[in-house]
């Protein structure tokens, strides 16, 4: 594999050297233009000697809220004097630690909860050599509902892959499917796609080679559930993969998770080798002769990777350039054979299904809802966190019962339902929408990945819209016209929205600029680049008037409140 | 084969399944306008100009959607002519317009297709950051500003080609056409088919009027006749019809000169008939060297300075390397070349003065040609291994004699070594061997110059450049297991690798060589330290800003004693037939004049580029200037400081040899006296001979203990 050459020589010279790169082009026959291609696309690839410190902190949605530009300020102020080589400080992109923002990484290790004065701890130890231990993260046992093999008392406890032990014995693949199709299981990823669908595509495939991918690359701000699901339910994650692998015919598949979720790739690497031991993984499945194959595939970064087509490339040894649809991945997937390709929370449903049943199931949600859901609720809130919850529950119990609502005095003016794509949503009027993938849609929002980002009665509806859209802006790919220059022309001018920079026309603009985007792109990142701003167009209409307009920003955010709080002429 | 049925705008239309919506209109005479798609090559969809409504969700890309049964395409509604126009505009806003094919042929793809939809000023700002231009190529000129990113170019090297140079690099808004690893494209491994030009819809890849440049005083060679030659068969038609006039066939008569040395050039030459000499006419007159008792420091000197052997003068001469494949020897500088044989290759690629002169010795038909014509035979894979064949049959045991270290070497060995080593080449700033990683090559350098660093925490240190027939990786494979030094190639660069095991076996059948190698091993390794450890004490500002660290022998005088006498320049006008080497003139360093006269700096610059290794250091670290100086100028440009000239010398009037005209002068510290005749002749030892960093010890001794030490490269960006 590529990507893991280009690992090891970064591990032994701290960054990609020419002359290594030639080398590994002339080993393994492939062109210096890939090798390059991939090595400035992905951000985990250096090409530059690293500094002795090399600091990134996350400035996207949570800990933009949680005060990361500071830290980011403070860090360099502090450390500019040391020189390129001692320190480096970088802004990057969301590390999924949105529950315990800011978070940073130095030399590649994350750090949650940081205060200026902890990251400068850690940084002068790197300088002076010393190696402190990392503050660790204590997870709290939890019991899940999810989880069908959980203890329960006095109940006798099935094993853990009973469901897929059944399977391979009954060889009721169709079964599956129609089981899947009756509980109403969607893609949890965000597009809710049913799960029966895409797996009867890919199992009535021609062609015996077939793949299995698991998306594990959560990436998009405010989405934590993936992480908190391979935490707690690893189990579930692979069971459900083996089950898709076995209903689909393909005898190999990929796990593929971000390389800043190194503790959850140990816990499931851990559970990988516990199945081989056990004979659930590998050439013979259970003595029977089944086969399934599976991989942990880990990115090298970009959340353009979790965008299905580019997430092939990327494990393909390629830029993660999403592929042009129609053909779909589940005709034409990886290496151009039909590939079954779901999320995490997907996956960790298949085993609850088969071993509740279809009734238990539906059970779980509310109000017509069916199953259980895990969201992430980050932000302005008490209790930032990954819960699990019954599918339909109103908007109002997940920020201010789970989560524990907005700090004393303040209150909720609106949450973002899914991270940076959704854009923000005023709570008032959405306080009572059930969270759920139907009710969601009817409302005129989104589920999306769960990931409900709060903001209170002191934020600025512009600034984090333009928070939501520069990540766009650092996550595009670059393949397609429209994003690529379209995500950048949006944040020109809405930086110079709140700089007092804006003229009328501008607004006709960004909605013709909007449309083009969400009509033009090739996939869903380009599509959604806008949606934060058009969003905010039709609830916070005045807000965004107010900075247009008439150069003022009401909740005293942006750049242009300070200049008018000084006198300036803007 | 199946056909589909299907509507375009309002139209119906039968086509074959698999066709593209974009064929299927164009099959039935709808043209739907396109940027990034090209009928000859595979369809990818990226600018989304051709976006139509096929009645999905979203608008599709016709180039890449398949036709299907019943689809109702629209090519030209109003929501696709404004998403098209909007595309277009977002592109046009980061475009230099008129860009270079617009200005000079007005047919940008882009330019042409927005002024169709009567885009005049893009509403969007433009991009801030720039992208820059690209100027290294011969052939093409890239204006990566112009670049809209449509793959085409990618698609023409890497598919229809298959030259594998082009790729997308960097992600996002910053993403942009790379070649190899993201080098300039005259450093990669690009053979300027030309290709991705003649792929480029705007005017981000052009054709450079560099080609039509003609050769004056030779007979055009046809594109049909030079394919017959076996040097140009592998070499594209389309190129070779672009660069028609970078090769012409030129005939001399015997006798006839056909460059001369110290001349500046552009062109190499490739004999076709006949056989030539080569000579340095500045040695023709005196065969003798300078007189150099062999000392303990031979073998060090010999690190800055291969070229000379040590020992006893009289055993062996040395060589002198020239731009060929060839070296000419000391005692007997003149060397033959033959059919097949090219020369100037150093001076072509590099724009190097010629280091040697050539006549013809019979009646000889010539080659010759420009710099994008060799670069294109050097980068052809096939060419590569001719002229690697050829330099391993006839000049390899000449290179590795010039090493002197190697002269003892039996022919066997050599034969058995040329099998095993390779040509490899390198280009501007890139690494030959880094520091501290294995070591696992021994290097000799065959053309350009290198650059060897000593990387310290508080900065790099530049030990040593070295030319044809430097050496170096002996110390990490002898000594270390790792490069003591970074070596970075400062041009266009070719060296001869000798692998570790080979190395091995030859220090094991060779006593005298692993003992001398490693005599200079260790030699190096010492003198690395002491040179780090004085530079690693200074850190007074001004001492750094005028470069004196740099210097190994400073000339100061003390102006409280001066009497503005002039006897010191007297001195050494005497000294030297009347030429002065000093100027008593310069800058200040307390109370003390530094007059431009050779410091000997550490880094000698001005040994850069010398195309006969004339400026070297002998036997210290003195630099002197020998008697085959060609008078080409380039070391006194290149000194920092001016402590160069240049001066006419006397024609001798020797029959049949070119001579300089003038030469380049610089302090020799006096080498015959006991002490420099300035320093003698001053008559209030006002004038002194010193190393700066003792004799300034005490003035910039405050500092020494504090702050940071500067890089030395702060001096450096000072002076250049």
């Amino acid at each position: 594999m590529l990507f893991d050459d280009m690992r090891e020589i970064q591990h032994r010279f701290g960054y990609l050297p020419p002359d290594q790169m030639l080398e590994l082009s002339k080993k393994q026959e492939i062109p210096l233009y890939k090798i390059n291609g991939v090595a400035e696309f992905y951000p985990e690839f250096r090409l530059t000697p690293p500094a002795q410190a090399v600091v990134e902190v996350c400035t996207d949605m949570a800990c933009h809220l949680r005060g990361a530009d500071t830290l980011c300020s403070d860090l360099e102020q502090k450390f500019a004097k040391m020189g390129k080589r001692a320190v480096e400080i970088h802004r990057r992109s969301c590390l999924g630690q949105c529950d315990s923002a800011p978070a940073l990484t130095l030399n590649e290790v994350v750090f949650r909860n940081v205060s200026t004065e902890l990251a400068e701890t850690h940084i002068q130890a790197k300088l002076a050599n010393i190696d402190l231990p990392v503050p660790a993260f204590e997870h709290q046992p939890v019991t899940l509902l999810a989880d069908p093999y959980r203890v329960r008392n006095g109940e006798s406890v099935p094993e853990r892959y009973s469901a897929l032990r059944a399977l391979v014995a009954s060889r009721d693949f169709d079964g599956v499917i129609t089981t899947l199709k009756d509980a109403g299981l969607g893609g949890m990823g965000g597009a809710g796609f049913p799960t029966s669908i895409k797996w009867d595509v890919v199992k009535k495939a021609r062609g015996d080679e077939k793949y299995l991918v698991c998306n594990a690359d959560e990436s998009e701000p405010g989405t934590i559930k993936d992480r908190f699901i391979m935490t707690h339910l690893p189990h579930l994650v692979i069971e459900g993969m083996i089950v898709g692998a076995l209903v689909c015919g393909a005898k190999k598949g990929f796990l593929y998770i971000r390389h800043e979720y190194k503790e959850q790739e140990a816990i499931l690497r851990a559970e990988i080798d516990q199945c081989r031991r056990d004979g659930l993984l590998g050439e013979s499945i259970l003595g029977t002769d089944l086969s399934f194959h599976l991989d942990i595939f880990v990115s090298p970064g970009g959340y353009i990777c979790g965008e299905g087509s580019a997430q092939l490339e990327a494990i393909e040894g390629k830029r993660a350039e999403p592929r042009n649809k129609p053909p779909n991945s589940a005709t034409v997937g990886l290496w151009g054979k039909p590939t079954a390709l779901n999320n995490v929370e997907t996956f960790a449903n298949v085993p609850q299904i088969l071993a509740n049943g279809v009734a238990w199931f539906k059970a779980q949600g509310r109000d017509g809802a069916a199953g259980l859901k895990f969201i992430g609720v980050s932000g302005d809130v008490q209790r930032p966190g990954a819960f699990e919850i019954p599918m339909g529950i109103p908007v109002s119990e997940a920020i201010l019962g789970l989560a524990g609502g907005p700090a004393p005095g303040r209150t909720v003016k609106a949450f973002s339902p899914s991270g940076a794509a959704s854009g923000f949503i005023p709570f008032d009027k959405f306080r009572d929408t059930h969270l759920d993938f139907k009710s969601m849609r009817a409302a005129g929002t989104m589920l999306g990945s769960g990931a409900i980002v709060v903001v209170d009665d002191s934020r600025c509806i512009l600034d984090m819209t333009l928070n939501a859209i520069i990540f766009f802006r650092n996550e595009s790919c670059g393949k397609c016209v429209p994003c690529r220059v379209g995500s950048q022309k949006l944040v020109d001018i809405l930086v110079g929205w709140t700089r007092g920079k804006g003229a009328p026309s501008d607004l006709q603009l960004v909605a013709d600029l909007a449309e083009t985007m969400e009509q033009t792109s090739i996939c869903g990142l380009g599509q959604f680049v806008p949606y934060p701003i058009t969003t905010a167009f039709k609830h916070f209409r005045e807000e965004i008037d107010a900075h247009v307009l008439h150069k003022n920003c009401p909740a005293g955010v942006c750049p242009i409140a300070s200049a008018r709080a000084q006198g300036q002429a803007v | 084969m199946k056909t589909l049925e299907l509507t375009i705008d309002d139209k119906p239309v039968t086509v074959e399944e698999g066709t593209s919506v974009f064929d299927a209109a164009r099959l039935h005479g709808i043209a739907i306008p396109v940027l990034c798609h090209a009928q000859n090559e595979r369809p990818i969809g990226v600018c989304r100009v051709c976006t139509v409504d096929c009645g999905d969700k979203v608008l599709q890309a016709s180039c890449v959607r398949p036709a299907e049964n019943g689809m109702k395409v629209f090519t030209a509604s109003d929501k696709v002519k404004k998403h098209r126009r909007m595309i277009l505009e977002l592109l046009l806003s980061d475009h230099p317009s008129p860009c270079a094919r617009q200005r000079v042929s007005g047919d940008c793809e882009l330019e042409t297709q927005a002024a169709a939809e009567g885009i005049v000023a893009p509403r969007f700002s433009k991009r801030v950051s720039p992208r820059g231009q690209d100027d290294s190529s011969l052939v093409i000129s890239v204006d990566h500003e112009a670049c809209i990113l449509c793959d085409r170019c990618i698609r023409g090297c890497d598919e229809i080609r298959q030259n594998n140079v082009l790729g997308r690099g960097g992600k996002g808004y910053n993403a942009g056409i790379a070649f190899d690893l993201n080098r300039p494209m005259g450093n990669s491994s690009c053979v300027s088919c030309g290709e991705c030009m003649v792929s480029c819809p705007t005017g981000a890849l052009t054709n450079k009027s560099v080609v039509r440049t003609v050769l004056p005083g030779g007979d055009p060679v046809g594109v049909e006749e030079l394919k017959t030659l076996p040097f140009f068969q592998k070499v594209s038609g389309t190129f070779l019809d672009l660069n028609k006039n970078a090769v012409i066939r030129r005939h001399f008569k015997a006798g006839e000169v056909i460059c001369r040395e110290g001349d500046y050039g552009s062109t190499a030459f490739y004999i076709l008939e006949g056989e030539v000499e080569v000579f340095l006419s500045s040695m023709s007159s005196k065969k003798e060297t300078a007189k150099e008792a062999p000392s303990l420091f031979e073998m060090f000197a010999h690190v800055f300075s291969p070229k000379k052997k040590p020992g006893s003068p009289a055993q062996n001469g040395g060589n002198i390397p020239i731009d060929s494949v060839v070296d000419l020897s000391l005692d007997n500088p003149v060397a033959r070349l033959g059919q097949g044989d090219i020369f100037g290759e150093m001076t072509c690629m590099n724009l190097y003065p010629r280091s040697a002169t050539v006549r013809a010795k019979t009646d000889c038909v010539m080659l010759e040609m420009l710099r994008n014509v060799l670069d294109v035979i050097q980068r052809n894979k096939t060419l590569r291994a001719e002229i690697e064949k050829n330099y391993r049959k006839r000049a390899l045991e000449d290179h590795l004699r010039t090493v002197s270290v190697f002269s003892s070497l039996s022919p066997e060995f050599i034969e058995n070594l040329s099998r095993r080593v390779e040509l490899v080449r390198y280009s501007r700033g890139e690494v030959l061997c880094r520091q501290g990683e294995t070591a696992r090559y021994f290097f000799l350098v065959r053309i350009g110059f290198v650059k060897m660093v000593e990387e310290h925490a508080g900065g790099d240190l530049v030990l040593a450049y070295q030319g044809k027939g430097g050496h170096f990786g002996e110390i990490g494979l002898i000594l270390r297991g790792t490069y003591a030094f970074t070596v970075t190639a400062l041009d266009n660069v070719e060296v001869v690798r000798i692998d570790a095991e080979a190395f091995q076996e030859m220090l094991a059948g060779f006593p005298d060589i692993a003992f001398n190698l490693k005599k200079v091993a260790t030699e190096r390794e010492l003198h690395n330290q002491r040179h780090s450890a004085a530079v690693s004490a200074m850190s007074l500002e001004k001492f750094l800003g005028q470069g004196l660290m740099e210097a190994n022998s400073l000339l100061v005088i003390d102006l409280e004693k001066c009497t503005r006498c002039d006897q010191c320049v007297r001195a050494c006008s005497d000294a030297h037939e009347g030429v002065t080497r000093l100027v008593r003139e310069g800058l200040r360093f307390d109370k003390y004049l530094v007059p431009t006269s050779c410091r000997h700096c550490r880094d000698p610059l001005c040994m850069i580029g010398c195309p006969v290794g004339a400026i070297r250091r002998r036997n210290s670290l003195e630099t002197v200037i020998e008697d085959w100086c060609v008078g080409c100028g380039l070391c006194a440009r290149n000194c920092p400081f001016g402590n160069i000239t240049m001066h006419a010398v006397p024609e001798t009037g020797a029959p049949k040899a070119a001579l300089a005209k003038r030469k380049a002068t610089s302090c020799d510290l006096c080498q015959n006296l006991p002490e420099p005749s300035c320093v003698y002749a001053c008559p209030h030892d006002a004038a002194k001979r010193v190393d700066p960093n003792d004799f300034f010890r005490d003035l910039i001794s405050p500092s020494i203990d504090s702050g940071p030490f500067a890089a030395p490269d702060v001096p450096h960006g000072g002076r250049r």
